[in-house]
């Protein structure tokens, strides 16, 4: 009984309700902090931030956003690599038209674009919902996928259609373009994701949070008791997309340098989102990046167990993935719909009563 | 026939001459009645009879094609229910209408929705407003799960309690609101004897303690004499009867319609 709330009284309810309420997982969280800040930044390698390090935390941004609309509010979306071009093609605009312009403001500024832009996307939720709000979604990634091809104006009328980033600075240190430094790449992302799962976390468990789950859990009850729905429901395409839009814009100016929206923002990374946060669990925020922990890793373990371990051809390992995923996806959306989040608190219950059986 | 010995009251609330359709199908016509200050007033009827669409024309979720509501000593304009709801009326459902994916305490405090200000800037910082905000209505809350005497299920998803106590969740849903008209339609139904009388001191401490004027919906004839101080009777659509439980529990044409005949 190492883990538990016993002992550990509640004196106000100010202390009820903190962001983590029972004392080891403050530690456990601080204890990750620090390690994540202090200490990776020393070893990490190119290799590492390459292919998990940065995934990782751009697509845990991405998961918490669609969470917040899917998870919280109830909207199902598909737009999610649609909503991400958004914010990628808004910071490179940003940091061609104005190349003073400080990084962290031309991220902050493509996560408002693109929120202002979930937000009329989101119009049609305020008449349709379900499948239906899902396939207008659809319809937002095709047309923003279409838009961002079709219209010179946004790649700079460069002969390729690609976007570039250009290199920018904080401190002295570079974050974009070729001469930045895995720990700094690192650094910068995970001061984003940092705050931002913070404010996420905040907005959760305040007002706003139970407002967007009152409409996912029983709209009609919601609106009689006073929760205004369009307000509401906008909220969450704003909030939802603003993260979105941000991961959008970290993804190319940090984690690529480069994009071209069929192959970078696709309907597959709305999937793979989506997939995240079904897997990690809808509705939590631990969930957010358990799902993105375990969609980044699954690919590289299998494919070191399978082709490095096994001599599996690369093929035969990324079909072992997809069905592998498939199925999981089936597990959790019929048998826990709250994903590897709730395994985790099952496992947390079983340790709080540990080692008495009931 | 005694004389009536209701207090003098004001007048909380008047429906004029509504008339309620869906397609074919009137569901109210012509029905006029008030509600004072103050009051525990019961609806009843048969089932059909267009009692719960009564009560959702009086919150807003229904808008009917004839008549007029005044509250409050002003004829009110068509609003969405969300905007009634700041304007004082909270209501419960026949069936439980809860947020299931939430705590107890979460409902409640969602009840609380129309009195918390901070915007999302105060609300995404956390610190400061916000969190004194929701520590001054988490008192609050925590009053009327005093009150209610669930202090037991506070951090428990709803989805898991039983029935019964699931009605009071939603009961202290609506009061978090503070409402000046509280409307229930059927607190009680699918209750046993011993949760019937405790939903009925409920009814009754709020309708003292907390002030609120009632309208419930109630089948049980018993309960309604007990805890009601007017009562209308409707039948397919239309009032046959409105005024105390004895007035109404003699009257020949609501026991022609209802009394007379065993119900459910
Ligand atoms: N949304 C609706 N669409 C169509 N008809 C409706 C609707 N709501 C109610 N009605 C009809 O209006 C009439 C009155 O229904 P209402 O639910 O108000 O009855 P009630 O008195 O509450 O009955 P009960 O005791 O069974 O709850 C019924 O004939 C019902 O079928
Ligand atoms: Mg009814």
């Amino acid at each position: 009984m190492l883990y538990r709330e016993t002992g550990d009284f509640k004196v106000s309810y100010r202390d009820d309700q903190q962001t983590f309420p029972i004392i080891q997982d403050r530690w456990l969280f601080w204890g990750m902090l620090a390690v994540a800040f202090l200490v990776i930044p020393f070893i990490i390698d190119d290799y590492w931030e390459k292919s998990i390090v940065l995934p990782f935390l751009v697509f845990s941004l991405a998961a918490i956003g669609l969470n917040i609309l899917t998870g919280y509010c109830g909207l199902l979306s598909l737009g999610t690599g649609g909503f991400m071009a958004v914010g990628a093609y808004a910071s490179y605009k940003l940091m061609t038209a104005f190349p003073e312009l400080n990084i962290v403001i031309v991220i902050l500024l493509s996560g408002g674009v693109t929120a202002a832009v979930g937000m009329f996307f989101g119009l049609p939720s305020l008449r349709i919902k379900g499948f239906y709000l899902a396939v207008a979604t659809l319809a937002a990634q095709f047309f923003l996928v279409w838009l961002f091809n079709k219209v010179p104006w946004f790649y700079n009328y460069s002969a390729t259609g690609q976007i570039t980033a250009p290199e920018r600075s904080i401190f002295g240190f570079a974050v974009t373009g070729p001469e930045a430094t895995p720990a700094a790449t690192y650094l910068f992302c995970l001061a984003f994701v940092t705050v931002l799962a913070l404010v996420a976390k905040n907005l959760i468990r305040g007002r706003i949070g139970r407002s967007w789950m009152s409409i996912r859990d029983m709209d009609i009850a919601a609106e009689i008791i006073g929760v205004p729905p369009m307000r509401t429901k906008l909220s969450a395409f704003a909030v939802s997309s603003f993260y979105i839009g941000i991961a959008g814009a970290l993804y190319f100016t940090v984690w690529f340098g480069a994009a071209e929206p069929t192959e970078a923002f696709g309907i597959n990374q709305s999937f793979l989102v989506l997939f995240m946060v079904i897997i990690g669990g809808l509705g939590s925020m631990l969930g957010s990046f358990l799902g993105a922990a375990f969609m980044v890793l699954l690919p590289i373990v299998l494919k070191n167990i399978m082709v490095g371990g096994f001599d599996v051809l690369p093929v035969l390992a990324k079909h072992v993935e997809i069905t592998l995923v498939g199925s999981l996806i089936i597990f959790f959306l019929i048998v826990e719909p709250h994903g590897l989040a709730r395994l985790w608190s099952i496992a947390k219950e079983k340790m709080r009563l540990w080692p008495f059986p009931h | 026939m005694e004389p009536e010995t209701v207090p003098q009251r004001d007048v909380l609330m008047e429906v004029r001459n509504i008339t309620l359709r869906f397609g074919g199908v009137t569901a109210i016509e012509d029905i006029s009645f008030d509600i004072l200050e103050g009051e525990v007033r019961a609806i009843i009827g048969p089932n059909g009879a267009g009692k719960s669409s009564m009560l959702n024309v009086i919150n807003g979720f229904y808008h009917p094609q004839e008549g007029e509501i005044w509250f409050r000593g002003e004829k009110r304009k068509a609003m969405k229910p969300h905007e009634i709801a700041r304007h004082g009326i909270a209501r419960t459902f026949q069936n439980i209408a809860l947020f299931r994916g939430m705590t107890t305490l979460d409902n409640i405090m969602t009840g609380r929705l129309t009195k918390m200000h901070r915007n999302m800037f105060w609300q995404a910082i956390w610190r400061g407003p916000a969190e004194r905000e929701e520590v001054e209505h988490r008192e609050v809350v925590e009053r009327i799960i005093d009150f209610l005497e669930i202090q037991h299920i506070r951090k428990t998803p709803v989805g898991r309690l039983p029935y019964g106590l699931q009605k009071r969740v939603e009961l202290g849903r609506a009061l978090a609101a503070e409402p000046k008209l509280l409307l229930l339609d059927e607190p009680m139904a699918g209750m046993n004897i011993e949760e019937k009388e405790d939903m009925c001191r409920f009814i009754l401490d709020v309708n003292d303690e907390f002030g609120a004027t009632i309208a419930l919906i109630e089948h049980d004839m018993g309960v309604v004499m007990d805890i009601s101080d007017r009562v209308v009777v409707l039948d397919y659509g239309r009032k046959i009867g409105d005024g105390t439980p004895d007035v109404v529990r003699n009257d020949q044409t609501v026991i022609d319609a209802y009394l007379g005949v065993a119900h459910e």
